[in-house]
């Protein structure tokens, strides 16, 4: 019986630990934090138990609420790709938490149980949209993981109420083209459920109707906004970069990775691989504009001096990664990019976990906190090297195998600029973290000691810090390491049907 | 660049309006709208929950599971004003822009505001209670509970209302409604039936199936009507005093 319940439970999980948070926790912080560990605790073992669900069984999960047959109510849908999203979104929600515990209390001293609630709740918007099969239904939750990390993204330093004003409105013009978009393919359906709509869509006349193109111009316009793709990236980076450590560490990686499973999910469960690459052929163009996001990503990042901002501007290459994956329209570069989604929560995570431990200890945000790292955190700066070669595309990490599959998609659809634009942001990122390993290992720890007598006490980040940043980093090389069996195991069964 | 924006606004308004013609009818009964779902709905409704007001239904008991999102909604729309806005112990130091301030009390408007606030309060619960026969509902129940506490603020003071419904009631009773809905959810989930599948309580209150769809979405709106009532209130508050909740317009 519970075994059938799993499918809600990843998302109650969160969302009871929030409310329970709210009522009970309001002069404790330690029990806030217990009530938000037992959350995502439950939250991530249901989602691992659903993704063995699916490994197992013969096909995707369907999830009724309220019993009510699909047209009519909300079911979730829950399949190879929904289930390895929902366990990479928990798993770092999970690992977040825990690391949040030290950060927080220096961060946000002030009503941590707020900032907790608003913690689950993201989660918990963010778990529901990759679990449901309704297209409304992710409108609504969509609502919510933006009204939170609004809330999260402006309790930060310096800027972050402007950064995040900005925000709030970008990203609720991007809501509402994604309402817009829901509304014209309700008009012309009549139906609200994924899998009923991309029946209806299927017909020719369907295909050639300009109410269906607007209403996914619109829907892809307004995921486009919420993924930060080129041109739409602008609100990112201040957002990301003047949000306290935690945050950052939370939103940077799942806000666009999920952004980009739910483009996905649209483009190839509400309409198909047939209306988007032979009806509209929008491929090239869609590549190109990838390729401009790598490589303006790539720039921009190599020239900060500010250690977050750079890898913001990394996150918006790596969103240039995967959209121009999906776009490649073959298996290779699809595979690529549904790896690559699995692969760059764990990146980012490490990153800006390895980065915000280095800014809890030193208090400096620009690259030269990174002096003589590789003594005072010792271990911090091997999770920071190991991230960096992923970043970088180095094997064993799992970043190499993922250029390898987006390169070998492109070389197959003759897409070469999609090729270069993804060596040359390796060779940006390589600059990127060899000059950070330079200052590291190099640059004199201050200016009395010339570099070669001064005594440096190793000043490592707290366990509850340290734990989750090495989960990450070793995550990076294991899922390198068992890139076969990924991809014959879970990537293979999420190629739609037509590519 | 404006120029560029405004040409391209002009194309895509220009496509926009041409492609009207694709669209059914306004107000067309054979457009998909109204012929896919709709039928079914206004056809079974009552056979299959018991409750005549289809949009009630359709809103608590066939898409229940988004509205429970939406009053996480409102729930977290509250929160987030609440943490933007709040005063805390950093945020002290800072200057903040003067508000003007209330000069001694106005009989007329305390008297009427004490005559009008009980039959407000009384006819919020109507409108939550009868959500199932006629207009009405939850939200709406719930805005206009809050509303009452506003009109107190606003012809008292906040100070003095705020003594009767303390910030630390209203996000417990904020959480208190989301967890009633959610919480009946769950209980369906443990008597064995999907979650939100209100039928479930059958057995355990001794009714009928049908019946229990009406009782659980009577459950679910009450829930609402709680979480909007208290969010409403800690809108205001906090909105009129800047996050102060000392003195207010």
């Amino acid at each position: 019986m519970i075994a059938a319940q799993t499918p809600i439970l990843i998302l109650l999980a969160p969302l009871f630990s929030g409310i329970l948070i709210t009522i009970f926790a309001q002069k404790s912080k330690n029990v806030a934090f217990f009530l938000l560990i037992l959350g995502m605790v439950g939250s991530f073992s249901a989602a691992c138990n659903v993704l063995l669900q699916v490994l197992q069984g013969s096909g995707p999960i369907h999830y009724r609420l309220g019993d009510w047959p699909p047209p009519f109510g909300i079911e979730l849908v829950i399949d190879h790709l929904s289930g390895m999203v929902l366990f990479m979104v928990s798993g770092a929600a999970l690992l977040t938490a825990i690391y949040s515990k030290h950060t927080v209390e220096v961060e946000i001293p002030d009503r941590i149980h707020h900032y907790y609630t608003l913690y689950t709740l993201l989660v918990s918007g963010l778990l529901g949209m990759v679990a449901t099969g309704d297209v409304f239904n992710l409108y609504v939750l969509l609502e919510i993981s933006a009204l939170s990390s609004y809330a999260l993204l402006a309790r930060g330093r310096g800027l972050a109420y402007i950064a995040t004003f900005k925000y709030i409105i970008i990203g609720t013009i991007g809501a509402s083209f994604y309402l817009l978009g829901v509304g014209y393919l309700y008009i012309k359906t009549g139906t609200l459920n994924m899998a009923d709509l991309s029946t209806m869509l299927a017909t020719p006349e369907m295909h050639q109707s300009p109410s269906i193109k607007i209403g996914f111009i619109f829907i892809i316009l307004g995921i486009w906004i919420k993924m930060a793709f080129f041109p739409l990236q602008g609100w990112l980076p201040n957002a990301y970069s003047c949000a306290s450590t935690t945050t950052s560490c939370l939103i940077a990686p799942l806000m666009t990775k999920v952004s980009v499973y739910i483009m996905i999910r649209l483009m190839f469960s509400v309409f198909s691989a047939d209306y988007i690459f032979k009806t509209l052929q929008w491929q090239q163009f869609m590549v190109w504009m990838a390729c401009i996001a790598i490589v303006v990503g790539s720039v921009s990042a190599l020239a900060q001096r500010n250690l977050k901002r750079m890898l913001c501007y990394i996150v918006v290459a790596e969103v240039g990664y995967m959209v121009g994956g999906v776009w490649l329209a073959n298996s290779n570069g699809f595979s690529g990019a549904v790896y690559h989604i699995m692969s760059d929560v764990m990146m980012t995570l490490c990153l800006f976990m390895a980065v915000g431990a280095v800014i809890y200890k030193t208090g400096e945000t620009s690259l030269e906190a990174m002096r003589g790292i590789f003594r005072r955190m010792p271990i911090t700066a091997a999770a920071f090297l190991v991230g960096g070669f992923s970043i970088i595309g180095i094997p064993p990490t799992c970043g190499f195998f993922s250029k390898w599959y987006l390169i070998t998609g492109a070389i197959e659809t003759g897409q070469f600029h999609f090729v270069i634009a993804l060596l040359f942001s390796s060779l940006i990122n390589a600059i990127l973290f060899f000059r950070i390993i330079e200052i590291g290992f190099f640059s004199p720890f201050d200016e009395n000691g010339h570099g070669t007598h001064q005594v440096i006490v190793v000043n490592e980040a707290p366990a509850m810090m340290l734990v989750p940043m090495v989960i990450s980093a070793a995550s990076l090389i294991i899922i390198g390491l068992y890139t076969r069996f990924l991809m014959s195991n879970i990537v293979q069964w999420t190629i739609p049907v037509g590519l | 660049m404006k120029r560029l924006t405004l040409l391209l606004t002009l194309i895509l308004g220009a496509y926009l309006i041409w492609s009207v013609e694709d669209l059914p009818e306004w107000g067309d009964p054979t457009s998909p709208a109204s012929t896919y779902l709709s039928p079914h709905y206004i056809e079974n409704i009552v056979e299959e929950t018991s409750v005549p007001n289809l949009v009630t239904a359709i809103l608590a008991d066939y898409r229940g599971y988004d509205t429970m999102f939406e009053t996480v909604v409102v729930f977290c729309a509250g929160l987030t004003v609440l943490t933007i806005l709040r005063r805390t112990e950093r945020k002290n130091k800072k200057v903040s822009t003067p508000r003007p301030q209330r000069e001694g009390s106005d009989i007329i408007l305390q008297n009427t505001a004490r005559l009008l606030i009980p039959p407000m309060q009384l006819f919020a619960l109507y409108v939550i209670a009868h959500g199932h026969h006629s207009p009405g509902g939850g939200f709406q129940g719930g805005v206009i509970l809050g509303a009452s506490f506003i009109l107190l603020a606003l012809s008292y003071d906040l100070k003095k209302t705020l003594k009767r419904f303390k910030e630390s009631s209203m996000l417990f009773y904020s959480g208190l409604g989301v967890l009633i809905y959610a919480g009946i959810g769950v209980v369906c989930l443990l008597l064995g039936k999907n979650f939100l599948a209100y039928a479930a309580w059958s057995n355990f209150l001794g009714i009928t199936e049908l019946e229990a769809h009406s009782h659980g979405m009577l459950g679910v709106e009450i829930g609402v009507a709680i979480t909007v009532m208290a969010i409403m209130f800690s809108l205001y508050a906090d909105l009129a005093s800047g996050g102060d909740l000392d003195e207010g317009l």
